[in-house]
């Protein structure tokens, strides 16, 4: 039930900023496809380099919609409306708090996602989303949903969260497998940037894009991210004295 | 019934909650008066859950609340001193998030939240956002948001800060209506006239220590019931007598030339007052020692 509050409440907000939401989930990535893919026409492994970046948009926008949808607004909610509160003294059980809003970070980043498809479709003709694709869509945004909980109840102010955004969420953006393949970077850094969820993610929609062969550990590794990010905003919420 | 058990909270090395020991009887009125600081919306965010205590612990009706306790915390209700509502909700929507928080179904929401809005004479602003409702309707709005999940325990902190008289009197009287289908209600207070009001016992608290408690006629008792005002240099001075006779006595060895000469009922409020300075000699002896 507490989940369904939770989703309630996500739907209430989307229903009324539908305009907003969908705007704002659509300017950064037409930016990066325009700019990078159309303005900049380069081929990549004997393909358009289209072809490369839109699976990576796609998995990025998904990122940034389920991230900053529950980022932003639980710590409003928690630092500047106090609407928090009486979630915590609800007899609601805080983990379905909790995965309520990481289903509703997921929801919003398959949102995010979805438009990108959608707009791009007469330029991805050569590329396949199936339903794989929309499951690793749909588990990125969870792993993002999970942070954007843990960072809301780390921020101790209102700048905290962009501020995290600029140190964590913009480098993944640019570094992770979306605007160009990690195998280019070097020894180590490579490996540290393959295990992000993100490079996860974008690898694992661009095989199935491409007919590539997909290298679906990623989806355990979403999966643990999924489970430590869970567990630590549980811890959180808990056993904080003060949260 | 609420009980506190040696209840302590610290923030790093300050003591806000130091040690109370305290028993609220179900259907109680109840209010926590204390001077800005004192620990009373630090009490009551433990009493809700919203603050772990450092040690000690709440029991409700003998067993101990905890975040996990959900039977607990669904008798219980909180005003929180802010306005604790996401802003952009108009208030069908607080108060459908608060059902659903509390396991309601949609359709039970629905008819409460109209009965509740009916009896806060809200209901023409139902679909008005929050944060375009004045600071009275919001207050009222969160009375209403409270009452919607039938608690037995209801916690108030600061219910009228910020209101004008007339939309104070109107929530006293919710709060009377309330009071008398058996709720417990904790209330905690910078108006002393409003204490003296409602509730049938006070507490006074000050820098996190419970200082006394009583009943509000308890208290005027002791102090004595009358009340006489001086100007001495340039304060008010009040003396206290516990009957008339004594009080028109002292009254009439007051100078013809003293600005002020008054006889009036002692308050709650000067009780509070006397006893604050006393407890603030008290502690200021003590450094001194």
């Amino acid at each position: 039930m507490g989940i369904v509050a939770v989703l309630w409440e996500k739907w209430v907000e989307f229903r009324r900023d539908f305009y907003k939401i969908t705007l704002a989930a659509m300017i950064a990535p037409l930016m990066y496809l325009i700019v990078f893919g159309m303005g900049i026409q380069t081929m990549s492994h004997g393909q358009p380099y289209l072809n490369f970046l839109i699976p990576g948009v796609v998995a990025l926008s998904t990122m940034n919609g389920s991230f900053s949808s529950i980022a932003q607004s639980l710590n409003v909610q928690r630092l500047y409306e106090k609407a928090f509160d009486q979630v915590m003294v609800s007899p609601t059980p805080l983990w379905q708090f909790i995965a309520g809003q990481i289903i509703a970070g997921s929801l919003r980043g398959l949102f995010s996602g979805g438009v990108i498809l959608v707009l791009t479709l007469p330029i991805a003709k050569d590329l396949i989303f199936n339903g794989w694709s929309f499951l690793i869509m749909f588990l990125n945004g969870a792993v993002f949903g999970a942070l954007g909980v843990v960072v809301s109840f780390i921020a101790k102010n209102h700048a905290d969260v962009p501020r995290f955004s600029n140190y964590f969420i913009m480098p993944m953006s640019y570094l992770c497998n979306t605007f160009f393949s990690n195998a280019k970077m070097p020894h180590g850094v490579r490996e540290f940037v393959g295990i992000l969820p993100l490079s996860q993610a974008s690898g694992m929609i661009r095989a199935i894009a491409t007919h590539e062969p997909v290298m679906w550990s990623g989806i355990g590794i979403l999966l643990a991210y999924l489970v430590v990010l869970s567990g630590i905003a549980m811890i959180f919420i808990y056993k904080k004295k003060n949260l | 019934m609420i009980e506190l058990d040696h209840l302590t909270k610290k923030f790093d090395s300050f003591t806000a909650v130091d040690d109370i020991n305290l028993t609220i009887n179900t259907g109680e009125f109840f209010g926590l008066l204390g001077p800005n600081g004192a620990g009373k919306t630090t009490s009551i965010g433990m009493i809700s859950t919203l603050l772990l205590p450092t040690s000690g612990q709440v029991r409700i009706d003998g067993q101990e609340l905890t975040r996990h306790r959900q039977d607990l915390k669904r008798k219980i209700s909180v005003i929180t001193q802010e306005y604790s509502m996401r802003q952009d909700m108009n208030m069908i929507e607080v108060m459908q998030y608060q059902g659903l928080l509390y396991h309601m179904s949609f359709k039970q929401i629905k008819e409460k939240t109209e009965e509740l809005l009916e009896f806060a004479d809200l209901i023409e602003f139902r679909k008005r956002k929050v944060r375009r409702l004045s600071g009275g309707m919001k207050r009222k709005l969160m009375v209403c948001r409270a009452l919607l999940t039938d608690p037995e325990i209801i916690l108030l902190d600061e219910p009228t800060a910020g209101m004008d008289a007339l939309s104070r009197r109107q929530m006293w009287n919710m709060l009377r209506k309330l009071n008398s289908k058996e709720l417990t209600i904790v209330l905690t207070t910078h108006y002393m006239e409003e204490a003296q009001a409602l509730c049938d016992r006070v507490a006074f608290m000050n820098k996190g220590k419970l200082v006394d408690l009583n009943t509000p006629d308890g208290y005027i008792q002791n102090l004595g019931p009358y009340a006489v005002d001086e100007m001495i240099k340039d304060d008010i001075v009040s003396s206290f007598f516990t009957t008339k006779e004594a009080a028109i006595d002292h009254l009439s060895k007051i100078g013809q030339d003293t600005t002020l000469r008054t006889l009036r009922d002692t308050t709650l409020e000067d009780v509070f007052i006397q006893t604050m300075q006393a407890e603030n000699k008290k502690i200021g002896n003590g450094r001194r020692k």
